[in-house]
């Protein structure tokens, strides 16, 4: 891709960017939100025109791509939403759009079932899949449905694949698995973009890397000739980030006072199954452990009461029922969801609806049913919350969807506390947020906790626990495998206690 | 450049209705006969719509939750004909029987809807859809699929006569509208229906009981048809067992026309109102110009279709 530019009214998302991927190379492609990858790669697969410039791809040099056109370029892109069929098998999603067909009676066109199924089973033992080809992509896990997504890119027998932030959703282990697949990828001579917001895995994975930053490539360098994380950081923000712990001040556990007390947790479908576990005040509590441990179903069923079996929780010493999210919030018990955006927002609402309809609920009569609009209170409550979030906005009457994740996340923190929680659940509160925002969303953690509100942090990214929590749970299989106190803490001793 | 747009989609959001109202109004001035702009007139068109109006009303607020309700035709004339009952062959007053037969029964009927939509987890247009056929099952039993008539001179005066030179249907009408448009707009609960339409289980984990609110939903998705059985009863002087069949169709344009999203959440009461006055003036602007009910029908749907497709095109520039 040569000097690609590409304005919007109003914008210009790249200014004068060149990229280019050699077969067998993994190339990164890193840079902030908003610093123009998505617009590159939507020009690369032909959802997007450039303005100008040009993209060569194997000798052959085009204007722009079409979709039809890039795919049939060899061109694949995994995007982190997914985009498998859950309603269709394994091998029914390598060859959609495009199975085989086989003539009865040499007239009747038929789906040639017993040859893609086949064929099926071929690509989906080079990337390591080992369940059925019949099975439903539905029944997968997620790491499992990525990979039918890298099959499919073999199926389609392309020449790029490009990753866009495939290991957000996989735990440590997947993410491994993940990466023995990218180097197969490579032997075979295909290139791969892969684009990350997690630095660590970058030395693990990439052979070059390109950052770009406000639509400009800021460089493009040989992995090994870059000496530091910090030397990346500073070239996608501008300047060097220091790497910030936010738990330098160790809490007394002997003089500390207990807000919150879970006991003997156990859900009816045993994905929780007795777990206890109490929150200090003024600390952040952690909670590790892969994908399936029961990390989030442990705290819906708490906050929501979902597949409640049986367990008690107390705050401040006083018992509370476990119902309803309706009385969690009531009693000061918060959730902050893990999908933002299926469970956290509401779409069609301005910045302001959504920072005050919990507290609206609140102040309202018989469940939220009786209970009239303030519009002025609303304003100034949504106003203060604003500040105190630092939401980057022009005005609350925008619509929360014209903000950036990050902004999002922080308009719904602010939702949870003009609710006044005393408790709250961050549950991957820094999920697909860029790093700026997620420094902040780890002093405002911090913050919270220091005014004495419980602060209890599920996270997939081990150094996030490490460098924000004061004591670390860690669940495997929906059991309690251990609790780490910060001090002892560290990337190994969690997996190890995880699968002991 | 982009600003402008923007601009002309929230302007599109929030008048694209009115504009078709006056747009219709103005082409139905130039071309029907000279009678069509006339007080009369244009009274006629209101008190046409009306039973559109206080159906929609209540359609309105199942959609905002992104549900449906098709039982609404069927409700007007089971509550029309348990009014008419109640007055004809028990005897009772105007007033009891039209608290008892439209008011009760509405919400009764409504909170099935709502009861059986919670408590299966089915689509509320299944639901729906199969209660439209028992109530007018219902309707047809009690009645022996027999017109009823011949109730008291006060009930055609009250659901059907003139209100200082209104019609009451009209201001029935209205009166329900402004109170819907209070509990939309000015109350939590209103607010939380949006939330739930906008995104049912972002709301549910910020403590909205998504389940009494849709409840609820068609609780006044009933009442309104309810009330709407004694007006279309006293407007018809009869309760007609196979009455109000597919008003529901109509409410549902009215919604949508009026800008009403069928994936919930967006919408308002005036949009609505103004939808079924733009659905009164076709038939009537039509009629004026002596075109054939069927081709009336053909410019209803087209409109449905144009005026959907326009908002979604619109969206979509965005």
């Amino acid at each position: 891709m040569n000097n690609i530019r590409k304005e919007f009214p109003g914008v210009i998302a790249l200014k004068d960017v060149s990229f280019d991927v050699l077969p067998g190379e993994v190339h990164l492609l890193l840079g902030e939100n908003g610093a123009g990858k998505s617009t590159l790669m939507k020009i690369l697969s032909g959802i997007y025109t450039p303005t100008s410039g040009t993209i060569s791809i194997q000798g052959k040099t085009f204007d722009r791509l079409t979709p039809k056109l890039s795919s049939q370029l060899g061109i694949s892109i995994i995007y982190q939403e997914l985009s498998v069929v859950n309603n269709l098998s394994i091998a029914e999603n390598l060859f959609m759009g495009k199975l085989p067909v086989k003539k009865v009676f040499n007239f009747l066109p038929i789906v040639d079932k017993k040859g893609y199924m086949k064929r099926a089973e071929a690509i989906v033992k080079r990337v390591g899949l080992t369940k059925p080809v019949d099975t439903l992509v539905g029944d997968l896990s997620i790491s499992e449905k990525q990979m039918v997504e890298i099959a499919k890119a073999l199926a389609d027998d392309s020449k790029i694949v490009v990753m866009d932030e495939p290991t957000s959703s996989l735990t440590s282990e997947e993410t491994e698995n993940l990466f023995e697949i990218i180097r197969k990828l490579k032997a075979d001579g295909i290139g791969v973009v892969y684009i990350s917001h997690k630095l660590k895995e970058l030395r693990e994975i990439g052979d070059r890397v390109t950052v770009l930053k406000d639509g400009n490539t800021v460089a493009t360098k040989k992995m090994d000739e870059i000496e530091s994380e910090n030397e990346i950081i500073s070239m996608m923000v501008g300047r060097e980030v220091k790497k910030e712990f936010f738990n330098d001040e160790p809490i007394d556990y002997n003089n500390a006072e207990v807000i919150f007390r879970a006991e003997h947790i156990t859900r009816k479908d045993k994905r929780v199954d007795d777990v206890s576990f109490e929150l200090y005040k003024g600390e952040v509590l952690g909670f590790a452990g892969l994908v399936g441990a029961g990390r989030t179903e442990l705290m819906t069923t708490i906050f929501a009461g979902e597949q409640y079996q049986s367990g008690k929780i107390y705050l401040n010493g006083k018992e509370l029922p476990i119902r309803s999210p309706y009385r969690s919030i009531k009693n000061g018990i918060a959730l902050l969801t893990e999908n933002r955006r299926e469970t956290g927002i509401f779409p069609l609402f301005n910045i302001r609806e959504n920072l005050v309809l919990v507290n609206r609920l609140l102040k309202s009569k018989a469940q939220g049913f009786i209970g009239l609009i303030h519009p002025k209170e609303d304003q100034e409550i949504a106003e203060h919350q604003r500040k105190q979030m630092m939401v980057k906005c022009a005005s609350l009457d925008q619509l929360i969807t014209t903000l950036s994740g990050g902004n999002q996340q922080k308009v719904i923190v602010g939702k949870w506390m003009a609710s006044k929680a005393k408790v709250m659940i961050f549950d991957e509160p820094t999920k697909g947020i860029d790093i700026g925002a997620k420094a902040e969303m780890y002093g405002i953690m911090r913050s919270l906790a220091q005014q004495g509100i419980g602060v209890i942090m599920i996270s997939s990214e081990l150094p996030e626990l490490l460098g924000i929590c004061d004591r670390i749970v860690v669940l495997n299989n929906g059991k309690l495998k251990g609790v780490l106190n910060i001090k002892d803490a560290t990337e190994e001793l969690i997996l190890k206690t995880a699968t002991m | 450049m982009e600003t402008k747009r923007i601009g002309f989609t929230k302007f599109w959001d929030r008048f694209g209705t009115v504009i078709i109202f006056v747009g219709m109004l103005l082409i139905f001035s130039l071309f029907a006969p000279p009678t069509f702009l006339t007080w009369n007139n244009l009274k006629q068109i209101a008190t046409q719509s009306s039973v559109t109006m206080l159906i929609a009303c209540g359609e309105f607020f199942a959609i905002l939750v992104a549900g449906i309700d098709l039982s609404v035709g069927s409700v007007v004339a089971l509550t029309g004909m348990i009014t008419a009952k109640l007055m004809v062959s028990a005897g009772m007053p105007v007033l009891p029987a039209f608290l008892i037969g439209s008011v009760l029964c509405g919400l009764l009927l409504g909170l099935i809807n709502g009861a059986l939509i919670n408590v299966t987890n089915v689509h509320p247009f299944i639901i729906t859809l199969g209660t439209q056929s028992v109530f007018r099952a219902l309707t047809l039993i009690i009645s022996n699929a027999q017109a009823t008539f011949g109730f008291p001179g006060t009930f055609s005066k009250i659901f059907g006569g003139l209100w200082n030179g209104i019609p009451m249907s009209v201001v029935i009408a209205l009166v329900v509208a402004v109170l819907m448009w209070f509990i939309t707009s000015k109350t939590t609960f209103g607010r939380n229906l949006y939330a739930i339409g906008g995104n049912r289980d972002s709301a549910w984990y910020s403590g909205i009981n998504v389940k009494m609110h849709i409840l609820a939903v068609h609780t006044i998705s009933g009442l309104c048809a309810g009330i709407c059985g004694s007006v279309l009863t006293a407007r018809l002087g009869a309760a007609e067992p196979n009455g109000a069949t597919g008003y529901e169709t109509d409410a549902i344009a009215a919604a949508i026309i009026g800008g009403t999203s069928f994936f919930g959440g967006k919408g308002t009461i005036p949009g609505v109102i103004i939808g079924a006055l733009i659905l009164g003036l076709i038939n009537n602007g039509l009629n004026m110009c002596s075109v054939p009910t069927f081709y009336q029908n053909l410019a209803t749907g087209l409109l449905l279709i144009i005026a959907v497709a326009l908002d979604t095109f619109i969206a979509r520039k965005k």
